[in-house]
């Protein structure tokens, strides 16, 4: 299959970061062009495209945009979540740190779509490379007269800054990131009300993913019938995987939406690594489910072929599992992410994180299984959807899918335990 | 109030009931007597929606949704714990996560017996706990500023007292730091718990996080004694709750009532009640001879103090009442009919005067705190003394001082002071004390003893009255007060009264029967007695009884 490459294809010039080089490559085409636009065309035009959300969710975007008010008398804030955190997702830093003219222009059409003047980048703390790189295009973008007043010659003014995180994976949750923009503690926001009628200082704000406004440039140029083209009918356009694991070459890559996953392992990453065979798959980020290598045929990589066995495209975080995997101790690593990451707002949350971290450290460690999976999944199903976000349902996938899928492997640490009488501590002890 | 057409209909458990438009569902199920379970939600606070206690279905979601986020709407159909499986479930496994890294340190915690993580597990959850691992540790018996201490392990995150010191007062001191299950509360850096609010923190902590420094583990609650009544501390009459034992107050919790303080206390007034309580007591009536008080019998007593009494109109221009600005309203009443009836004296002559000083209050103070020290001078305006227009205090304040200056003048040959502080010491220089001492006869009732020594400007009036009587203090009686608002409370009765003493309107009519001019009828026998006599005869409270004030008081209605 011939992937069309709306993102990535100028990441490999090194020059690609320079304006200069971009505008040569034909950027900061689609933006004069969409100057030139209705914005409410814009919005009608991305709403065609059936472009979805990037960053997890898969919520289209042009609906997104079509709950922000016209009237409120307030500003509209876009914001562009770059507060990638996600294990296993790194797709927007490559855009960030490879084409950041590109991640520009896409905020430049949603602001100018959204009637926003003043748009921010927010960026996870830990990426300052990117950050640095985002601060040197902007900068660039300002000398040259296309961010600030008037933007192209338009009646158009646009700010746009960026904001560096402080390191909470709490913060990527479009509610948290506001909080955290406003200079509060990251902690998501109950809604209603949601946050495209009071948002960012109790304005109107519409929070994208990177990815999501990266593509509006190729929207704007091409149109949206011919992005409706690529992918599949509900999961139309390409998306980034960020491949890593037990890949020969991981990495991130674009492909089609509906594209078979087995053949994404092996054409594009290479296969399995050194000729070993594959156990498992978590195609979206460590928040889906995972998959067992047996249930990969004719799966494809979309939002509703993965659905129906149960997951999710997510974030697009694929990581790759080879036969050699222990998935009980990588089902700990991933408890201990969320335990770690839990902000400790609602109860839920905040004390069934722990609690179901340390049961399956418990079950690591070679104690029993049967009850204590039992009393997992009763604690999970308490945690599920009584949560102000949804970190509590992204908290309970790993060990509830994990446990579903590998059973055996969870029985095998109590049975080896019981022949070799060894007392239940975990190799991963440390992890506490 | 809101329009018919903003009203909804809605049904919680199978019952119907209309409700303002956006009503939340907590209040809502209130009105048809169902308690929807809550520990971060208030009614006078934000919503922050964390606890997870207060969920309920509503049809047609998909989730179960928290009551206190959740507005009526047309035909909403809702279902709580009493008829929803899935409902009693989520609250008892957010009682169970509450619980398991809880210390559960019930036999030390001063919140036991009044705690809501108690309540609400024998309530909603009741089973033995599956969590078997380590708890976390968290910062205990943390001073958070002068007056409170914060249990982190026993603190459930509700943010109650964040909120409140965000949104009341203003001043931000506390915040939620670190992640996860150690997030715990605490001061910002720099700064201390310390603003005039600063006690009601402990009375919205659900739990025993938050409690007083100088009243923890003093006593287990249910050893103590309750008294729905109100603070006398200033005319806002701030609703509390009153825990005594063994004769002294022990902890003070502000009692929700919207129209007047919503459930916020001032520190001044919650750890002030002591401040009633005179250290030297008098025990017995004294009457002065010779120079020297003496000892003397109640019947005694009022027969000298009945020399008070005038029959001659021409004399009325000799005489002076002070009044005490902590008298109930039905002892403001029976001083005035005694200046009148037994004095002979006019309320329009100036003669008589509650002593009120104006005070001037921080901004933070004025959230809650009245710029005075009188917490029923409006009921003097309605019963005619000083003003019932927005001067009421000042009125009172002038009259008091212009009084005091015709005690000095000399002109006054009968004095009467009714009641604790009628006059402040401060007020008295030598001047007064000696035209005190002139006054063919001078009556004070109070609860305090004599102070002996003297200073320049600070001469206790007591030193040279003629006849003492032994009366009650404020935590010591019950009665009915007017607050700035003319919102008419109940002061109920916070400590028992020492053995010899009298409320001051059974001295008043003890002396006006030895003058032969009897206020009351004998049936007159408590204070209940007393406010349906005042009731009676006074058309302000004419319609009025204990039970229609209840606990939550009612607005004096202007137009009677």
């Amino acid at each position: 299959m011939e992937h069309v490459k709306i993102l990535t294809k100028n990441l490999d010039h090194d020059d690609q970061r320079e304006l200069v080089a971009y505008e040569k490559r034909g950027g900061y085409k689609s933006i004069r062009k969409a100057l030139k636009m209705a914005p409410a065309a814009i919005v009608e035009e991305v709403k065609l495209s059936g472009l979805r959300g990037r960053g997890g969710a898969g919520f289209p975007t042009g609906m997104k945009w079509s709950f922000v008010p016209r009237d409120s008398g307030k500003p509209v804030y876009l914001l562009n979540n770059a507060d990638e955190s996600e294990p296993g997702t790194f797709k927007d830093r490559v855009l960030m740190e490879r084409d950041p003219h590109l991640c520009i222009e896409g905020m430049m059409i949603a602001s100018f779509a959204l009637g926003c003047h003043w748009s921010c980048l927010y960026i996870r703390g830990e990426y300052a490379y990117p950050a640095e790189c985002m601060q040197r295009a902007i900068a660039e973008a300002y000398a040259k007269g296309y961010l600030g007043k008037k933007i192209f010659g338009s009646d158009f003014d646009l700010d746009i800054v960026v904001h560096r995180g402080a390191g909470a994976y709490i913060c990527g949750e479009e509610t948290g990131l506001i909080e955290s923009l406003e200079g509060n503690k990251g902690q998501p926001r109950i809604k209603p009300p949601f946050p495209a009628v009071f948002g960012v200082y109790g304005s109107p704000t519409v929070v994208n993913n990177t990815e999501t406004l990266a593509v509006l440039p190729w929207i704007i140029e091409n149109g949206a019938l011919e992005y409706k083209k690529i992918g599949t009918e509900k999961s139309p356009g390409t998306k980034l995987f960020s491949a890593s694991g037990h890949l020969e070459k991981p990495g991130v890559y674009e492909v089609n939406l509906g594209y078979p996953l087995l053949e994404f392992i092996e054409r594009e990453c290479g296969g399995v690594w050194k000729g070993r065979r594959l156990k498992a798959v978590i195609p979206g980020g460590s928040s889906v489910p995972v998959l067992r290598a047996d249930e990969l045929e004719g799966v494809l990589l979309d939002y509703e072929s993965l659905r129906t066995k149960g997951t999710f495209l997510g974030s697009g975080g694929f990581i790759a599992m080879d036969e050699t995997t222990d998935m009980v101790e990588a089902c700990v690593n991933l408890q201990h992410f969320y335990t770690h990451e839990s902000c400790g707002q609602c109860t839920p949350c905040r004390e069934g994180a722990r609690w179901v971290e340390t049961i399956v450290k418990r079950i690591a460690g070679g104690q029993s299984f049967a009850s204590d999976k039992l009393l997992i999944n009763d604690i999970c199903s308490q945690i599920t959807g009584h949560t102000i976000c949804p970190f509590g349902d992204a908290l309970v996938t790993p060990v509830l899918s994990f446990m579903q899928k590998f059973p055996e492997e969870f029985q095998e640490r109590v049975d080896r335990a019981s022949v070799l009488d060894v007392s239940g501590q975990t190799a991963l002890g440390s992890h506490g | 109030m809101a329009e018919a057409s903003n009203n909804v209909k809605i049904t919680i458990d199978g019952k119907e009931l209309v409700v303002p438009k956006g009503t939340n569902l907590i209040e809502a199920a209130r009105m048809v007597g169902v308690e929807i379970p809550h520990y971060c939600y208030h009614p006078h606070l934000s919503i922050a929606g964390n606890c997870r206690m207060c969920q309920v279905h509503v049809e047609g979601s998909p989730k179960l949704t928290i009551a206190c986020n959740t507005g009526a709407t047309e035909g909403m159909v809702v279902k709580t714990q009493q008829s929803s499986d899935e409902v009693s479930n989520a609250q008892r496994a957010t009682l169970e996560f509450l619980l398991i890294n809880h210390p559960l340190d019930c036999t030390v915690c001063d919140q036991a017996g009044h705690c809501k993580l108690q309540d609400y597990y024998y309530e909603y959850n009741g089973k033995p706990s599956r969590f078997v691992e380590e708890k976390v540790h968290k910062v205990k018996a943390e001073p958070l500023g002068p007056e409170i201490v914060y249990d982190g392990e026993r603190c459930i995150l509700c943010t109650r007292c964040v909120r409140f010191c965000e949104e009341v007062p203003g001043t931000t001191e506390l915040g939620v730091f670190n992640r996860g299950d150690h997030s715990v509360i605490g001061i910002q850096p720099g700064h201390e718990l310390i603003n005039p609010l600063s006690g009601t923190v402990v009375d919205l902590c659900p739990v025993g996080a938050l409690t007083h420094r100088r009243w923890r583990f003093n006593t287990r609650i249910w050893y103590t004694n309750s008294a729905d009544s109100i603070c006398p501390g200033c005319s806002t009459g701030c609703n509390a709750k009153v825990y005594s034992r063994d004769g002294e107050i022990v902890q003070v919790k502000a009692r929700l009532n919207s129209a007047v303080n919503k459930e916020w206390m001032c520190d001044e007034g919650r750890y002030g009640f002591s401040r009633f309580q005179p250290s030297r007591r008098l025990e017995t009536p004294l009457l002065l001879q010779k120079g020297v008080h003496q000892v003397a019998d109640f019947q005694a007593a009022c027969k000298e103090a009945s020399r008070l009494a005038s029959a001659n109109p021409g004399e009325g221009g000799t005489a002076a009442v002070f009044l005490s600005p902590f008298l109930t309203t039905e002892e403001i009443w029976l001083s005035l009919e005694f200046a009148r009836q037994v004095m002979n004296v006019t309320l329009a002559s100036g003669q008589v005067a509650m002593q009120l000083k104006q005070r001037k209050l921080t901004d933070a103070e004025k959230l809650l705190v009245s710029p005075d020290y009188a917490p029923n001078a409006r009921a003097a305006g309605l019963l005619g003394l000083g003003s019932t227009d927005e001067n009421w205090r000042s009125a009172l304040e002038r009259g008091y001082d212009e009084l005091l200056k015709r005690v000095r003048n000399g002109g006054i040959k009968r004095l009467l002071l009714v009641g604790d502080f009628s006059v402040i010491i401060d007020d008295v220089d030598e001047g007064i004390r000696d035209a005190i001492a002139r006054c063919d006869v001078s009556v004070a009732l109070t609860p305090r003893g004599v102070t002996p020594t003297n200073g320049a400007g600070h001469i206790d009036p007591l030193q040279v009255c003629k006849v003492l009587f032994p009366t009650r203090t404020v935590n010591e009686k019950s009665g009915v007060f007017v607050n700035r608002d003319l919102q008419i409370q109940r002061l109920k009765q916070h400590l028992d009264s020492p053995l010899n003493t009298l409320p001051e309107w059974m001295v008043l009519n003890g002396i006006a029967k030895a003058a032969g001019k009897p206020l009351l009828e004998s049936s007159v026998v408590d204070d209940r007695a007393l406010f349906r006599e005042l009731a009676k005869r006074v058309p302000h409270f004419s319609n009025l009884t204990l039970a229609k004030i209840g606990v939550q008081g009612v607005v004096h209605d202007s137009g009677a």
